[in-house]
């Protein structure tokens, strides 16, 4: 276990872009989904809905385990895993907060404004979305790393590559 | 009525299976959730999951698990197939990493979504 102040693990977590972020219900039923995730003062925020399993799930129970990886350099295998606790914040000052930085983040970026671009006739449909508050309100999840390991992913085993299965 | 949906029918999403860009495994450990990075074989029509012996000496057999594999970066490029389901225990797998070890997800609920096919559809509630 290293510590999630360690320089290899915030040097990940300043070029990971996607968590994908495990809970647990109330239930004790498991989940896992990817979320866009800013850091800020060794805390991990996620930005989500006040209806997804997600958040529903840390309100439930606030323990987390979180994946990831330089999507940017995929031959770089090595997957940082970051366990710890975390909580729905939906104070309007945060979440604002949040949304700038994650517009900083994946949408005022080369890559980001070309996506978009080429998706421009999707956006009322994307407005529609984020506007309807269908799932709820925006809110978002902050965790408070505790611990961090480095796994390695395993290589990529594609159908063709089966022979058989005994 | 009608609701804007990014849900797509999973067999279009069965390039995932194939491709596997980001694949883990997410289960319910003594201390909370886990998860595991596992890699994925899609073979007639079974999710086998190879997983590493650390993670797999945690699941019991019937033991419920979520499978995601998922890709993208980009807002219109994430895309994910998400398998709840079962654990199952697996014979050996020819051919494979053995240093794994395989088993098999009995999926009870199969969704996928991409952004890049949001659109209004009838309201899935």
């Amino acid at each position: 276990m290293m510590n999630p102040d360690d320089p290899a693990v915030v040097d990940i977590l300043r070029r990971a872009m996607v968590a994908r972020i495990a809970t647990v219900s109330r239930n004790g039923r498991p989940h896992v989904n990817p979320l866009y995730f800013v850091c800020r003062n060794g805390k991990i925020y996620l930005g989500t809905v006040e209806r997804t399993l997600a958040a529903l799930n840390v309100t439930a129970n606030p323990r987390v385990t979180i994946l990831f990886n330089i999507e940017s350099q995929p031959n770089d295998r090595r997957v940082l895993r970051i366990r710890g606790s975390a909580t729905v914040r939906t104070d309007s000052k945060l979440c604002r907060w949040y949304v700038v930085r994650d517009l900083r983040k994946y949408i005022m970026t080369r890559s980001g404004v070309g996506n978009t671009l080429a998706h421009v006739r999707l956006l009322p449909a994307v407005r529609r979305f984020v506007s309807s508050g269908e799932k709820g309100k925006e809110c978002v999840l902050e965790v408070r790393p505790e611990t961090a390991e480095f796994l390695t992913a395993p290589k990529r085993v594609g159908n063709k590559e089966n022979k058989a299965v005994s | 009525m009608k609701g804007i949906t990014l849900n797509i029918d999973p067999v279009e999403a069965r390039d995932l299976l194939e491709r596997v860009p980001r694949a883990c495994v997410a289960f319910t450990g003594d201390e909370g959730p886990q998860v595991e990075l596992v890699t994925v074989l899609f073979k007639d029509d079974r999710y086998l999951i190879g997983m590493p012996s650390s993670g797999a000496s945690h699941l019991t057999v019937d033991e419920e698990v979520v499978l995601l594999v998922d890709d993208g970066v980009n807002f219109f490029d994430l895309r994910a197939i998400y398998v709840r389901g079962h654990f199952q225990e697996l014979g050996q797998v020819e051919g494979l990493a053995g240093d794994f070890v395989w088993v098999e997800v009995q999926p009870t609920r199969i969704v996928a979504w991409d952004y890049a096919r949001i659109r209004e559809a009838d309201d899935e509630s």
